[in-house]
């Protein structure tokens, strides 16, 4: 009944996939590790070995650290400022009919458009001296502010754009996440005369906290590794002060052709998304889960 | 019109056993009902005759030709799904032509089976319908067109009405009845719901935890019960079943090997007339349903055992207090593990059937 | 309504029984009016949050259209005096534009196609077949799925010098022509078809291929689709691979063209910028339009399963 045939069937179904991924992402993940174990300036044939003297410099190194700190900075406040905003934004648009339907979609848009766009867009949006934000502070009885071109604006001025980039997205995950909790359990609270406050605290906000998790760990990865609104912004000024960690990766890589430094800044940054994911797997499984 | 046989059949999930050595002939041309609580094994035992499930041991033989190893679209089945199981992607037509166009026949003639079915089960306005905008009982006849337009030797239905409202279900079982007399193929279906099972089949194979309890025609399952299992599965309400100590107390004589005595609710008289002779029962009426024609009871006896009374076409019994007759034809007998006892059954009912009702012993208890 | 109005006058003439029928009444109208008010300055409230998402859109074809002094106007004006179309002219000259939009279209399609051929029976397997190391195949998958791409572009970019693939378009197709994130819906989706389905068309006599293309594929078409935008407008936008990847005109996309304006002149020329930005963002917003729900639906799908 069964044939050979039926045996191997899945594995030459699951074949061409495996190995696209076996080629461009299983294998460079170890292929890094490998070389950031060298010293090498990718033109030169020989590589030599330096044990992990790449880590040491690197742990060593001022602007690495500040990258570091600017990066969790960042992501720090992208993420707070998106989920806290978006669930906000959820609970008040979360109605069908054309009119919210309309809103939704228009504050999803920047979701969709390429960051380049919304780089290029913002930069000009954020131009400090004809830029229409300064434009509408001025008529708003407000100085104009630096943005990008100061180091103490520069690194919120791009979390402002990446908050408005996701909100929106945010936003409708949230309402998703609202619309599949049964109303039968809001109207047995409201027999049970609990408040709308403490309805949001005691069943809301638990029943939506796997799609709060979701969010918390995609906006914290996606964050950890910004680049195209600091490579076309700031190109990581003004004195780094929007340095990050995958465009200390590429300067490194492809500007200073240390390839063995920026592998082994590769590898930390692995290893940080690495702990990430599993910190989301292992909570998920653990506890956030009501249904 | 095929006969199938079931030698020897094993079936087990991972390490556990559903059914060990299970030996059944069904009939060519009959309509086989297989019947028994969920869990019981029924649907694995049609899976495997449909080659959906293989069986661990043991071989099926269908029209005298063992297809243990057959495939399931070469089996010469075909099925009925619970929940029909239509393809949602295809047009009414496109599923009762998927079949015949994996069989490779031809389109002209396909366009004739297609044409002859759909007038058959009335589907004809439908054809270019997807199933999703056909009602419940339109969606089952599709399913059935799907199945019959293969002209199979054996049709297989797994609990084909479950899904139905209660009218529509009644008027599909007459239809499916109506169906199996014209076609005269064999029909093996599946159900757990007993007045269903006695309704519809010509034979009756009532099975629980992986045996068969009993295979025989609906009158016998009915009048003989192999078995307690049997006799409390089939009718409604179940058979009284009096153990030894309320048997005692009734004065039913004890018999060697007769653990059990059984009695069904609608051969109880419920105060009957002066001179009714019978086993005389005396209880509180514990709780009383009326189904407008008949009416249930329920006696709590002395003892503390309840037994079921049906009565028809009479006015609810309002008292408090209740007697009831149990004509000695009426008596079932089992043994200590439950099988029935055929044996000197006869002296036995003689014996104790001697009560006769007195009307003092009407009213009430003492 | 009418009525309660009449009521509520008669109350005030006459104080007694039934101004205590009435005062209630006209609280209620008084209550429904507010209510009406509320609702109106709730819906403001929403436009104006549109307006916030709205405005550097509107902002971006403002500029496009206005001559460079007018760019250096402040504070800012919205409405340009003339309608400078050269601007686009401008934009699409400073290099191959026509090139660009070419390589875009051949990438984000070619990307499309072949992740179609290796997801669709990946995902079916992993999602209708049990086979020894499934389990460890699967979990390749799910790594994929967490490991980002961004994060190991310097070894992919030496694999790809290794293969002689730089500034192709197969350099910048091959490594995403699967996905993990397209095989994790897909399967979800094939797991979702009830088993009896499958069973009906065995006993139809259906061989293993045609239950795949003719029941399961139109089935979890939705799903398709869906991956199909998803996938399309993420590599129709992507600036990081190109940019890596690339390092002459031969492959270079859409995205890196219109960056590059910004670089190409001394002056920060915005208008050109600008409309440049526009041919970019304009087919995605256009799709984006055309199929709001659908498209939405698409990139919302995962954060819910």
């Amino acid at each position: 009944m069964t044939t050979a045939w039926d045996k191997l069937r899945p594995y030459g179904m699951v074949a061409p996939a495996i190995l696209v991924f076996s080629l461009f992402f299983i294998y460079p993940i170890f292929y890094m590790i490998y070389l950031s174990l060298f010293d090498w300036n990718f033109v030169s044939p020989d590589k030599a070995f330096v044990g992990l003297a790449n880590f040491r410099e690197l742990l060593a190194d001022e602007d690495f650290r500040k990258v570091l700190g600017n990066t969790s900075l960042y992501t720090a406040l992208v993420v707070s400022l998106t989920t806290g905003i978006s669930l906000l934004l959820a609970l008040w648009l979360n109605r069908s009919g054309w009119f919210h339907g309309f809103v939704q979609g228009a504050i999803f848009t920047p979701h969709i458009i390429s960051l380049v766009s919304i780089s290029l867009l913002w930069s000009w949006l954020m131009d400090p001296e004809y830029g229409l934000l300064n434009g509408i502070l001025g008529w708003a009885g407000i100085g104009g502010l630096p943005w990008l071109s100061h180091p103490d604006t520069a690194l919120l001025s791009l979390v402002l754009v990446a908050v408005w980039k996701g909100i929106g997205y945010n936003a409708l995950v949230f309402i998703a996440g609202l619309q599949s909790i049964p109303a039968d359990i809001y109207e047995a609270a409201s027999l049970d005369r609990s408040r709308p406050l403490t309805t949001f605290r005691r069943l809301t906000l638990p029943m939506l906290s796997p799609t709060i998790f979701f969010l918390v760990v995609i906006n914290m990865i996606g964050s950890f590794q910004v680049f195209e609104t600091i490579a076309i912004m700031t190109g990581g000024g003004p004195v780094n002060a929007t340095n990050t960690l995958v465009y200390y990766i590429y300067e490194y890589g492809f500007r200073f052709f240390k390839i063995g430094y920026a592998s082994a800044a590769g590898v930390i940054l692995l290893l940080i998304v690495g702990v990430l994911t599993l910190l989301y797997f292992r909570l998920l499984s653990a506890k956030v889960h009501y249904r | 019109m095929a006969q199938i046989e079931l030698r020897n059949i094993g079936k087990k999930f991972k390490q556990e056993a559903v059914i060990e050595n299970l030996n059944l002939t069904i009939r060519s041309g009959s309509f086989t009902v297989l019947v028994g609580p969920s869990g019981c094994g029924k649907s694995t035992t049609l899976r495997m005759v449909a080659g959906l499930e293989r069986q661990t041991e043991g071989e099926i033989w269908i029209d005298g030709k063992c297809v243990s190893d057959t495939p399931p679209g070469l089996r010469d089945v075909a099925m009925v799904f619970q929940n029909y199981a239509l393809y949602p992607t295809m047009s009414v037509r496109g599923n009762i032509e998927f079949g015949l166009k994996n069989k490779g026949v031809a389109k002209p003639e396909r366009e004739r089976l297609i044409g002859d079915i759909s007038e058959l089960v009335g589907l004809t306005p439908y054809l270019d319908k997807k199933p999703q905008s056909l009602s419940g009982g339109q969606r089952q006849r599709v399913a059935l067109a799907r199945a019959m337009v293969k002209q199979p030797k054996v049709f297989i239905l797994d609990e084909p009405l479950s899904n139905l409202d209660a009218k529509l279900r009644s008027q599909m079982r007459t239809e499916l009845i109506q169906l199996h007399k014209r076609l005269g193929t064999t029909f093996v279906y599946v159900t757990h719901d007993q007045v269903e099972a006695m309704s519809m089949g010509d034979e009756i194979v009532v099975m629980d935890k992986g045996v068969i309890q009993q295979a025989d025609g609906p009158m016998a399952i009915y009048g003989q019960p192999a078995n307690l299992f049997t006799a409390q599965f089939i009718g409604t309400p179940p058979m009284n079943v009096l153990l030894q100590e309320d048997m005692h107390a009734l004065g039913i004589p004890a018999m060697p090997g007769v653990h059990y005595a059984g009695f069904r609710p609608e051969h109880a008289v419920l105060n009957p007339p002066d001179g009714t002779e019978g086993i005389m029962l005396r209880g509180r009426i514990a709780t009383r349903e009326s189904l407008g024609a008949e009416q249930i009871y329920q006696l709590e006896l002395a003892s503390g055992a309840l037994v079921s009374v049906k009565t028809f076409l009479r006015p609810m019994e309002t008292v408090e207090w209740a007697a009831a007759a149990i004509p000695a034809e009426a008596l079932h007998a089992f043994d200590v593990r439950g099988n029935r006892v055929e044996c000197s059954l006869n002296e036995w009912r003689e014996a104790a059937g001697g009560g006769i009702l007195t009307a003092a012993g009407a009213g009430g208890r003492s | 309504m009418k009525e309660g109005i009449q009521q509520a006058q008669l109350g005030l003439g006459k104080p007694g029984a039934g101004a205590a029928k009435s005062e209630p009444r006209a609280r209620m109208r008084l209550a429904a009016s507010g209510r009406l008010l509320l609702a109106g300055f709730n819906r403001a409230c929403m436009l104006l949050l549109v307006l916030v998402f709205a405005m550097p859109f509107a902002w971006m074809i403002s500029t496009s259209f206005k001559t460079l002094p007018e760019t250096m106007i402040f504070p800012p004006v919205w409405i340009p005096r003339n309608l400078i179309w050269e601007n686009y002219t401008a934009a699409w000259n400073t290099g191959p534009f026509l090139r660009y939009a070419a390589n875009s279209i051949v990438i984000a399609v070619g990307i499309l196609l072949l992740q179609m051929l290796t997801i669709i029976p990946a995902a079916y397997a992993f999602a209708r077949y049990r086979f020894a190391g499934s389990r460890l195949l699967f979990g390749i998958v799910m790594v994929t799925l967490m490991i980002p791409a961004q994060l190991i572009f310097l070894p992919v970019y030496l694999e790809l010098s290794a293969f002689n693939l730089l500034n192709t378009h197969l350099g910048l197709i091959l490594p995403f022509a699967s996905s993990a994130f397209g095989i994790f819906l897909l399967r979800q989706a094939f797991m979702q078809i009830p088993d009896e389905l499958i069973e009906a068309a065995r006993l139809d006599l259906a061989s293993e291929g045609r239950i795949i293309l003719r029941l399961m594929l139109p089935m979890v078409k939705p799903v398709l689709v869906t991956f199909a935008l998803f996938s399309f407008i993420a590599h129709w936008n992507d600036y990081f691979w190109p940019l890596v990847m690339t390092t002459n005109e031969t492959a270079r996309t859409l995205p890196l063209a219109i960056a590059k304006i910004r670089e190409v002149e001394g002056v920060a020329t915005w208008n050109v910028l600008m409309a440049g930005n526009l041919i970019l963002v304009a087919p995605i917003l256009a799709v984006f339009i055309a199929s709001q729900r659908h498209i939405i639906q698409a990139f919302v799908y995962n954060g819910v399963k």
